[in-house]
């Protein structure tokens, strides 16, 4: 009875943007935004505790702006559904972040790897070497 | 009878807990000492007689000898203190453009994570929870000291 009144509200507005969808979890944005600030929350309560776990050579201020840096990687998507869908993967990996599933290689596969400077000068070139 | 007996108890655990004051005892060693005591107050009842009139007048150290253990209470002007003081510890904000309305949004320019932050920041400050569904509506100091006085039930 209150789905199918759901339904019928759902065709109304759905006439207005021109399609039907059945939600995954929330029915417009603002629910969806408030799903991506609990996971925002979530995970940034539990980053100092991951470097100490997985005991990672970051400080927590760059986990915390890594985590960031992955949430403002879909701060233009509009959709509800592709945006409960990027929340249910985030909790995911939150979730074997936060027991332990993973290992020190897969929390730092987020983070690219420390370049070492190419060489610049005669000296430091004759030193690495270098294939004619 | 029995009332007596525990009369002439209660007078000699205030006794013993005038001295326990300055001894710093735990309330528990006092109880021992009571149960202790119990069984002197049947065979010394002419003895006690004579003390308790010294003793009443110790009586009101009853008050005296509770003690618990709570944080100072809170004012609007100490949680606005507070509320301040941790949004100018927070890197990505100005503390020269930080005023009591200044928002976050439009004079701050923080984004709606940075907002989720702060809000986060004062929970873990006051020590409790702050609901999402009311948390994105805090958008200024004012309003979060608004929220947290109405909370605590501080001078409504």
């Amino acid at each position: 009875m209150a789905s199918s009144a759901a339904a019928a509200a759902a065709r109304l507005s759905g006439a207005a943007t021109g399609r039907v969808v059945k939600p995954i979890f929330s029915r417009d944005l603002d629910e969806a935004k408030r799903r991506v600030r609990e996971l925002y929350r979530a995970w940034y309560r539990e980053v100092p505790n991951a470097v100490s776990v997985f005991q990672l050579d970051i400080t927590v201020k760059q986990g915390r702006d890594k985590v960031r840096e992955q949430f403002q990687k879909n701060r233009l998507v509009m959709d509800p559904r592709v945006i409960d869908m990027l929340v249910i993967k985030g909790k995911m990996e939150l979730e074997e972040t936060i027991n332990v599933w993973k290992q020190r290689t897969h929390v730092l596969r987020y983070f690219h790897e420390t370049e070492t400077p190419t060489p610049r000068d005669f000296l430091s070139k004759f030193y690495t070497g270098h294939d004619p | 009878m029995a009332s007596r007996v525990l009369a002439q108890c209660v007078r000699s655990y205030t006794q013993r807990s005038a001295r326990i004051i300055f001894g710093n005892i735990t309330t528990r060693a006092a109880a021992v000492s009571v149960a202790n005591q119990r069984h002197f107050c049947f065979n010394a009842g002419s003895q006690r007689k004579a003390l308790t009139a010294q003793i009443k007048v110790s009586s009101p150290l009853v008050q005296l000898c509770r003690q618990y253990g709570d944080l100072p209470p809170l004012t609007v002007d100490t949680i606005r203190e507070r509320v301040l003081y941790v949004l100018k510890l927070y890197d990505k904000i100005n503390p020269e453009k930080l005023t009591g309305a200044s928002h976050f949004m439009k004079d701050l320019g923080l984004d709606s994570l940075d907002q989720v932050e702060i809000i986060m920041a004062m929970e873990d400050e006051f020590g409790f929870e702050i609901p999402d569904a009311e948390a994105e509506k805090l958008m200024t100091p004012q309003e979060i000291v608004q929220y947290i006085a109405n909370k605590k039930d501080v001078y409504e």
